[in-house]
């Protein structure tokens, strides 16, 4: 098949086709060589005014048979076309294309009439063109994205603080209203009129701590009661649940140790530990195996490295985790408490991280020893609430036995409420307590210094000084006294220390004395 | 259509009436951050829909906003990350317009699901270009008027738009203009 182009058509293909005679001189040429090489004139010998590359001119127009791939340069302007010679017996055509890159496109020195129509060139740099358009402008779109999430927090944060404090207000009123219908039941619950108005007055508070309940949960508090605990009698009393998260085909044996050692904590959030540790050890033997939960009085460091600057050995509850599953190499070992860290296809890498979160809250650590095919122990350390009892004492005395007589036992308490401080102090001096009632910090400063206190009870949100600074100044000052703190909210800037006992407001009159009770 | 358009609606009202007026058309709309992604194509109702918002707030009519949209995609355009694009298309207004359809076989090939329109330069003479333009939607008019006027003014000539002919399937559009300098 023969086909034949006139100048016109060839140009509409190839605008910068090259027509040369035998002895290479230019007899015509297409509109984009005229356009962008205006010196360039027919008649001109093509040798003269470009540049072959990689091509020896002799020898490749020696032999004038069927196509060859070429490359020239203009000598002047430099442009560079390719594509290729076709040789018939009046000559050659040069079937070349200017060299299209983003650059060229960018700097305006090429236009899309430089380009044949079925050119495939053109489409594909336009289209890396348009997509990296695309992509420029979705990356402004993330940004926007990202500043727009960024003020969604920010809102949710200040909305945040706001129901917080609303929720503390709130809490101490209810907790007012609650601590002073208490004193009602208690001075005339025989009278069945009072005692039925008294009880109407608690549950209407009661409800009222509910919505509370909904302002603190858009606070995002977080911070659980925190008071002394049995750990065993925590697991003994979980053992149904426990040994239902480990499943059946799995054998699990509990053996508890630490009798009545107690450690102030929060007690969802240890159950929460085990629960997480427990299926990580499931999880490690999809085959079955063993499982065991122990506990212990240990002497020994609290953490397991002494770059806490904790290098004293002291007694801690040690509760360990071991199965008998497929152990981690040191790699894994060494990520295993990183958040969001899995070895798991579907796990979160949440647990442990949140395991490592709540023993360092606690004032304890934790951490893991594992091989290879053998299987791995998870220790948690939990300080003892008492720390004076130590190890060699065997563990039924860990509960100091020598407590002073209840009528000498001295309480600070420290309330800017003036009527939920008298309600209180009225509360513990009918269980037989002394107390010092104090409505500010600097009243409290003043106490510390005439006598020794068994325990400061405190709220957090005061003027003035907070709750937490007056209990590290009492903890200086007094080093055996022992701290609750009680708040409706606790501020970020109220970091509590481990050790330090909590019970949210407004409190439950018992729930309190139990916790006062158990403290001194 | 796809959310670049949206975008350039975005920053034509930032520009005329300033961030707040955009941000309580969004409010009013119901409409944020991702309704402005990009790659992606939208339902035509929407746009609309906010072509409709903007003329209120600009206090004109739809039909002037749709024109006035058409001349400020060329300058949004050819100020973005279009511009390589919009150099390379064409030197020159009539080589520019004929031209489009190659533009457009690109950015189908990039988003796909754009319903994109065809321009056929079906005479040409000095300082008048008869354009057919044919489009599965319908009631963009003003806004093509916009795109060829603002055209006009990137090449920086001066000139008129009209629409030549409604054909049963096509638009006939008649650019008369005289170059600058």
């Amino acid at each position: 098949m023969l086909l034949t182009f006139t100048e016109q058509q060839l140009a509409s293909l190839l605008p910068a086709y090259l027509r040369l005679d035998s002895s290479l001189h230019i007899k015509a040429m297409g509109p984009s060589v005229v356009e962008h090489m205006p010196d360039i004139q027919i008649g001109m010998r093509c040798t003269d005014v470009f540049d072959f590359v990689h091509t020896d001119i002799e020898e490749f127009f020696d032999n004038t048979q069927g196509v060859k791939p070429i490359r020239l340069v203009s000598r002047c302007g430099r442009t560079h076309l390719f594509g290729a010679a076709v040789f018939d017996k009046t000559g050659c055509i040069l079937a070349v294309r200017h060299v299209l890159s983003e650059e060229s496109m960018n700097n305006g020195t090429l236009y899309m009439n430089d380009f044949g129509y079925a050119d495939p060139v053109v489409l594909s740099t336009m289209l890396i063109s348009l997509q990296r358009a695309m992509l420029e402008e979705s990356q402004a779109t993330a940004i926007e994205l990202a500043h727009e999430r960024e003020r969604s927090a920010s809102l949710l944060e200040r909305t945040g603080r706001v129901a917080g404090y609303m929720g503390h207000d709130f809490n101490n009123l209810l907790s007012i209203i609650r601590l002073n219908a208490d004193r009602l039941l208690r001075k005339f619950g025989h009278d069945e009129k009072i005692s039925n108005l008294a009880q109407i007055i608690r549950e209407t508070a009661a409800r009222g701590s509910n919505i509370t309940q909904s302002l603190m949960k858009l606070s995002q508090q977080q911070t659980d009661t925190l008071l002394p605990i049995v750990i065993d009698d925590l697991i003994r009393g979980n053992d149904t649940f426990l040994n239902s998260v480990v499943g059946s085909g799995i054998t699990f044996d509990i053996d508890l140790q630490a009798a009545n050692a107690e450690s102030v904590i929060s007690y969802n959030g240890l159950l929460n530990c085990i629960i997480n540790l427990l299926i990580n050890a499931r999880e490690a033997m999809p085959h079955g195996g063993l499982i065991s939960l122990s506990t212990s009085i240990t002497r020994g460091l609290a953490t397991s490295t002494s770059d806490s600057g904790d290098t004293e050995p002291s007694a801690y509850i040690a509760i360990c985790v071991a199965d008998s599953g497929s152990g981690m190499n040191e790699a894994l070992l060494s990520r295993a408490f990183e958040p969001l860290f899995s070895s798991k296809p579907k796990g979160t890498g949440l647990g442990l991280a949140s395991v490592r979160d709540f023993a360092k809250e606690m004032g304890g650590d934790v951490w893991l020893e594992s091989q290879v095919g053998e299987g791995t122990t998870v220790y948690l350390h939990l300080p003892l609430a008492n720390p004076s009892t130590e190890t060699q004492m065997a563990p039924e005395f860990v509960k100091s036995a020598d407590a002073p007589a209840i009528g000498t036992r001295h309480i600070l308490l420290v309330e800017d409420e003036p009527y939920a401080l008298e309600a209180l102090a009225e509360m513990l001096e009918a269980e037989g307590y002394a107390v010092t009632p104090c409505a500010s910090g600097e009243q409290a400063m003043h106490a510390l210094e005439q006598q020794a206190y068994h325990l400061l009870l405190t709220d957090i949100v005061m003027p003035g000084q907070p709750g937490t600074e007056i209990a590290r100044l009492a903890k200086l000052s007094q080093p055996s006294i022992k701290t609750i703190l009680m708040s409706g909210y606790v501020p970020d800037s109220a970091s509590l220390e481990p050790g330090w006992m909590f019970i949210r407001k407004p409190m439950d009159s018992d729930e309190l004395l139990r916790l006062v009770a158990s403290a001194v | 259509m796809y959310g670049m358009i949206h975008r350039a609606v975005r920053q034509m009202v930032f520009d005329e009436l300033g961030e707040d007026a955009w941000l309580a058309l969004e409010h009013k709309l119901g409409i944020g951050p991702t309704e402005l992604l990009t790659g992606m194509v939208y339902d035509d109702a929407l746009t609309i829909a906010i072509i409709s918002e903007a003329s209120a707030r600009l206090n004109i009519s739809v039909d002037a906003c749709l024109f006035e949209f058409g001349r400020y995609w060329i300058k949004y355009a050819e100020r973005g990350s279009l511009a390589s694009i919009m150099n390379f298309t064409g030197q020159d207004l009539a080589s520019f317009i004929e031209n489009l359809d190659r533009l457009h076989l690109a950015v189908g090939a990039a988003m796909p699901g754009a319903r994109l329109p065809s321009f056929t330069t079906i005479s040409k003479a000095p300082g008048q270009l008869m354009v057919e333009y044919r489009s599965d939607r319908t009631g963009l008019e003003q806004f093509v008027l916009g795109l060829f006027d603002g055209l006009i003014t990137r090449f920086g000539a001066t000139g008129d738009v009209m629409i030549a002919e409604h054909k049963a399937d096509s638009i006939i559009f008649e650019l008369q203009y005289q170059d600058g300098s």
